[in-house]
């Protein structure tokens, strides 16, 4: 890397705050704005809470394009008591910020899962006497970290593996959301846990979009395949919705992240693409081989049917 | 009831090979077929189940004919870009090409379209594998020698072309995953030295992608290629039969003869058989498992990509060497040769099919062996030409392997970069191995009495000290290889005593 | 049904005793076999008219392949069996007619073609030499509507894009990137913009802009300036075979063109560090104009994707 991380960060934190004061203006009608500039994060101590929603100093996510994962977004409601921003996004997808009142038990949850690599901060600092460096937590939004739980690759159950790998995982979708809002509560940030709404979702630009964005590491039929150095696409046969849009937005571990070059109802239809045609195909034509293409036919081709015809070639002629 | 107007009157005057000898009667009085046919009849077939090999080839290229026209009735070959309306709902709406559209309507709007068009793909594979492994037969026995040479040459000419026309044929849809075939056959066009970017331009009408080469594709793989494909198929049958095939050497088996099945009735009734079960297999093949479900892939997009975008399995040799070649690039004076492209994809193919094409004479140069051979070489009884090809094949098995590199780390869960490495020396290091190995077996094998198709029986004694002793056991009469001597074949036919009755039409009527 | 393992004489076909074992059928029990075979050509007319029927029907293409399918291989199955085990079994034997002509014929056959050939070649030696030399000349310019007319010469095509000073960068939908789009680690595929419609426009002209920090990011000494506020881009043409190298790995940093699986370090100019291709990915310089919008500076620097001969 050519740039010191120091230099980095100091231009991140100048740059998004140039970029967050016309965000303020747009969410500023709400009354959020007032109290835009103070953040307060949570205590150990379980009082009540008040945290703000604001554009977080160190937001990765951030991009000036309305309706694209961020509360620039056509429609944002706001707890009235606190003015904190609970949910955002428009017709396509609606992005929730996890309530308050969720923060306690993800906090004990956190500990209890999460703060042996990750560090009881959250900013991946593992506690004295643990060895490995493991990723900062902090400000990255509840979607990604209702992504990583919810698809069961954390906690991790082999954390010196390259890639870690969907699973059933050890923790409920809920208990996943308590613990994305205690995360979340530290640096609060976007995006939200997304909903979906496929209703209005056209599949036909979803498949369009899923070839260009997706396709060259997912394959075009959804399959996943090996990428450089031990890293992979995971298979989208088992992906749930919601999961969808997280990974899109937030770009889990090599994966790109989709923020500005997608707006939320390309990323519906894409969603509607995956769960519909990739998880359900229709294949007509018979079994679908694993979707492998032409390696599985050349295997079928060559054993079943070069195969099967020598075999009854044998029977035709003679053995002498 | 004696006028020549009863129905038994009649039938007597018609001889006594009734309607049957008349047509045949009317026929050869016009084109003199009465010899030749029943020469062709009585042709013998020696048939070694091995010799049915070829016939998987010849049968499933009738079925990529029948079901090719069938294909050419609703297949549009054009590039204009027309809007997708049909029932496939991910595609509705899209610009696609014609010849996109017209292949998803065909495989969704069009009664058993997508049956012939899935058993035409199938055909296709199984027809490229047919030809591979009736060649390697035809190699392992000894069948090219002389006198059969040329037949050799129009064999392999015909295995080139098959799978030139596989790639065409399966580029014509023209969806995302054959039409990045089409760019990467561009793009090695264009490495050629000197002339590539001419020929690119020619071919192409152009840059990539025009909107010529889906047409001009449509017209060597309906027309062009199919024609000389059914030319030479006819030619290399006719020199089948005109020499007579090749026979395992056996009881009764000279090279003077050929012992087996006349063509009429028993060869055309097991070979029509075998003609109507390839057919079905092919049917049933694309009855349960999808190929090629381009609807799926979408429309051929020269910005778009999928992942695991292996060819269709007989290109795969080309792909694996692709994949394994370091990036050698000369770039000197102002021109570049892209060797990491033309070694593999040009300069090694043509080694290659050069290389078996001219192995008649190559191997007539090595053994110094000119003379005529009609019985065949038990693959044993020659380690060398046995290991050589053994070795090809081990070398080709791997670059086969080699295409589907991402395949297998994923598959694996081995690293790609560890997966490309093994393969680069596997592919080195395999024929080296192959060699030396194949060759020691057929060595044994073909030491062994009976060519190892028989083993020794041993009695099996224990001894008072407790030891067992196996001992060869006396051969029994069932198992005494009888070495027969034909009856000796007149080597002209003895015309019978003609019995012409009064009234004679000509038939000859011989002693039943 | 087992074939008979005496080793039976081959005989000639013709001059047979009608009770010559060699025209007996080769089953133990024919009868059995015959109605065996009938069974199958039964089932098989079954199975080829439901097939009838489910076209009619518009069937999918499992019922009317297993019907066409199971019904051609019952049908293959009984006819081979027909002659396998009830028609005569031989084995027969024919000779082999030496293929080559009498000495007489083939010297006549010589002597044909020198003696009679020589009379045209010996005396007319300059006629046959003008008219081969024209008929070669001709073949060669017959060669000309083959090959030329398919196609305009290359001249300098491929040596350029539709990337002008000045150019947006415009996404498929014809949106035009602004420096405010794209987060750190997101990949966009870019058009200039009025091209991401057309043929060439995807075909040569598809870029990537890769958001690989904040601020202006450097590849390479002389390109200090080409990727402002961290917005770098190459163009999607893999420098082996054309391939769209659309595939980002933004942890590791790396393009990964997936036909071939070339990989290509994003950090110092797109070098290649593994597989095939040989060059780096063309890098498009770019700016940020007043407004914001992504522009390109010029044109690349070199021709975009794989190698030519013509390519300096």
């Amino acid at each position: 890397m050519k740039i010191s991380s120091l230099k980095r960060l100091a231009a991140a934190g100048a740059v998004t705050l140039v970029a967050a004061s016309p965000l303020l203006l747009l969410v500023g009608p709400s009354g959020a704005a007032s109290k835009a500039k103070s953040v307060t994060t949570t205590t150990v101590a379980p009082t009540t809470t008040t945290t703000t929603y604001v554009n977080s100093t160190s937001s990765v996510y951030n991009t000036a394009r309305q309706n694209a994962g961020t509360p620039n977004s056509d429609n944002v409601t706001t707890d009235p008591t606190t003015g904190a921003v609970t949910s955002y996004g428009d017709s396509a997808i609606t992005y929730t910020i996890p309530s308050s009142s969720m923060v306690n038990t993800g906090e004990e949850l956190f500990m209890q899962n999460c703060a042996s690599c990750h560090g009881t901060q959250a900013n991946g600092v593992p506690p004295a006497g643990t060895s490995g460096a493991y990723p900062n937590l902090i400000g990255l939004g509840p979607a990604t970290i209702d992504f990583w739980i919810t698809s069961g690759r954390m906690p991790a159950a082999n954390p010196r593996s390259v890639q870690a790998e969907r699973s059933k995982g050890k923790l409920t979708d809920q208990q996943a959301e308590e613990v994305a809002a205690w995360v979340n509560s530290l640096d609060p940030s976007y995006p939200g846990i997304p909903t979906p709404n496929l209703q209005i979702a056209n599949v036909s630009d979803g498949s369009a979009l899923f070839a260009l964005n997706c396709a060259a590491c997912h394959t075009i039929e959804g399959d996943g395949d090996a990428l450089a150095a031990s890293t992979y696409a995971p298979s989208l046969r088992n992906i749930p919705a919601f999961q969808v849009v997280e990974a899109i937005r937030t770009g889990p571990g090599n994966m790109p992240r989709f923020t500005g070059n997608l707006d939320d109802y390309q990323v519906n239809d894409i969603v509607k693409y995956v769960t519909t045609e990739i998880q359900h195909p229709n294949n007509p034509g018979g079994f679908g081989l694993g979707g492998l293409g032409p390696v599985a036919e050349g295997f079928v081709g060559l054993l079943l049917g070069v195969g099967l015809l020598a075999l009854i070639g044998f029977w035709v002629g003679e053995r002498e | 009831m004696s006028s020549a107007n009863t129905k038994r009157a009649k039938k007597q005057a018609l001889g006594p090979y009734g309607k049957v000898g008349q047509a045949i009667n009317e026929l050869d009085e016009r084109l003199g077929v009465a010899k030749g046919g029943r020469t062709l009849m009585d042709k013998i077939f020696p048939d070694h189940w091995s010799f049915m090999l070829g016939e998987i080839a010849l049968y499933s290229f009738v079925i990529l004919l029948v079901t090719g026209v069938f294909l050419t009735l609703y297949y549009v070959p054009s590039s204009s870009l027309v809007t997708y309306h049909g029932s496939y709902a991910p595609l509705d709406g899209q610009h696609v090409t014609e010849a996109f559209a017209s292949t998803v309507n065909l495989s969704f709007a069009v009664r058993a379209g997508l049956l012939m068009r899935q058993m035409h793909h199938w055909a296709c594979d199984i027809f490229v594998g047919a030809i591979i492994v009736h060649m390697a037969r035809v190699f392992f026995t000894g069948a090219f020698r002389k006198p059969r040479e040329l037949n050799w040459t129009i064999g392999t000419t015909l295995l080139i072309l098959a799978i030139a026309n596989g790639f065409l044929g399966y580029s014509l849809p023209d969806d995302l995953v054959s039409g990045t075939g089409i760019r990467i056959a561009y793009s090695i066009i264009l490495a050629v030295p000197v002339v590539g970017t001419y020929l690119g331009f020619f071919l192409f009408g152009g840059n990539f992608p025009g909107s010529v080469i889906i047409p001009r594709f449509f017209v060597l793989h309906v027309l062009i290629i199919p024609a000389v494909i059914l030319g030479l198929v006819g030619f290399h049958l006719f020199l089948l039969v005109r020499q007579k095939h090749t026979q395992f050497p056996g009881p009764g088996k000279t090279e003077n003869n050929v012992v087996g099945t006349p063509m009429f009735p028993v060869f055309m009734a097991k070979t029509t058989g075998f003609l109507l079960f390839v057919g079905g297999a092919i049917a049933l093949l694309s009855a349960f498992a999808q190929i090629n479900p381009i609807w799926q892939f979408g429309p051929y997009d020269a910005a778009r990509i999928s992942y695991a975008v292996q060819p269709d399995w007989y290109m795969g040799f080309l792909d694996g060497a692709l994949r394994i070649m370091p990036s050698w690039t000369f770039h000197s004076f102002g021109y570049t040769i892209p060797w990491e492209v033309t070694l593999p994809a040009v300069v090694f193919p043509g080694i290659l099919f050069t290389v078996v094409m001219a192995w008649p004479g190559i191997e007539r140069k090595i053994t110094g062996d000119n003379a005529m051979h009609n019985l065949l070489d038990r693959p044993s009884l020659r380690p060398k030409r046995t290991a050589a090809g053994a070795a090809v094949f081990g070398f080709l098995a791997m670059l086969f392997i080699a295409s589907s590199t991402d395949v297998i780390a994923n598959f694996l869960h081995i690293s790609l970069n560890t997966v490309l490495w093994a393969m680069r020396v596997l592919c080195v290091v395999t024929p080296f191995i192959v060699y030396p190995v194949t060759k020691k077996i057929a060595q044994e094998v073909g030491a062994l009495k009976g060519g190892g198709k028989r083993k020794t029986t041993n009695v099996v004694t224990l001894t008072a000290e407790g030891e067992y002793v196996a001992t060869p056991a006396p051969v029994y009469v069932d198992d005494a290889v009888h070495h027969l001597d034909p009856t000796p074949v007149p080597t002209f036919l003895q015309p019978e005593e003609e019995v012409r009755p009064a009234e004679s039409n000509g038939t000859r009527v011989a002693d039943r | 049904m087992s074939e008979n393992h005496e080793h039976r004489t081959p005989v000639a076909l013709s001059g047979l005793s009608p009770d010559d074992p060699h025209l007996q059928p080769a089953a133990k029990n024919p009868l059995l076999v015959e109605r065996l075979i009938a069974l199958s050509f039964i089932v098989g007319t079954v199975l080829v008219v439901l097939f009838g029927y489910f076209y009619v029907k518009n069937g999918t293409p499992w019922t009317l392949g297993a019907t066409l399918g199971g019904g051609l291989s019952l049908f293959g199955i009984g006819l081979i069996a027909w002659g396998k085990y009830l028609m005569p079994r031989g084995p027969f034997v024919e000779e082999r007619h030496t293929l080559a002509s009498s000495d007489s014929e083939r010297e006549a056959m010589a002597n044909a073609v020198v003696v009679r050939g020589g009379s045209v070649i010996k005396r007319r030696k300059m006629l046959g030499g003008l008219l081969g030399g024209g008929l070669g000349l001709f073949s060669l310019a017959a060669l000309l509507p083959l090959l030329r007319s398919l196609g305009p010469l290359p001249k300098q095509t491929l040596d350029h894009t539709d990337w002008k000073p000045g150019s947006y960068a415009v996404d498929i939908t014809g949106r035009r990137v602004h420096e405010d789009d794209l987060a750190i680690g997101s990949i966009v595929t870019v058009f200039p913009e009025g091209f991401q419609n057309t043929d060439n426009g995807q075909a040569v002209d598809q870029t990537v802009i890769i958001r690989i920090s904040n601020s202006d990011f450097t590849t390479m000494k002389g390109r200090e300036n080409w990727a402002p506020k961290g917005y770098l881009a190459y163009s999607k043409l893999c420098t082996h075979l054309g391939c769209p190298v659309g595939l980002y790995e933004q942890q590791l940093q790396m393009l990964v063109c997936p036909c071939h699986q070339s990989m290509f370090n994003v950090n110092d100019g797109a070098m290649p560090t593994f597989g095939p291709a040989p060059r780096p990915l063309p890098q498009l310089p770019l700016y940020i104009d007043a407004a914001g919008y992504l522009r390109a500076q010029k044109d690349f620097d070199q021709p975009v994707g794989p190698g030519f001969w013509e390519r300096s």
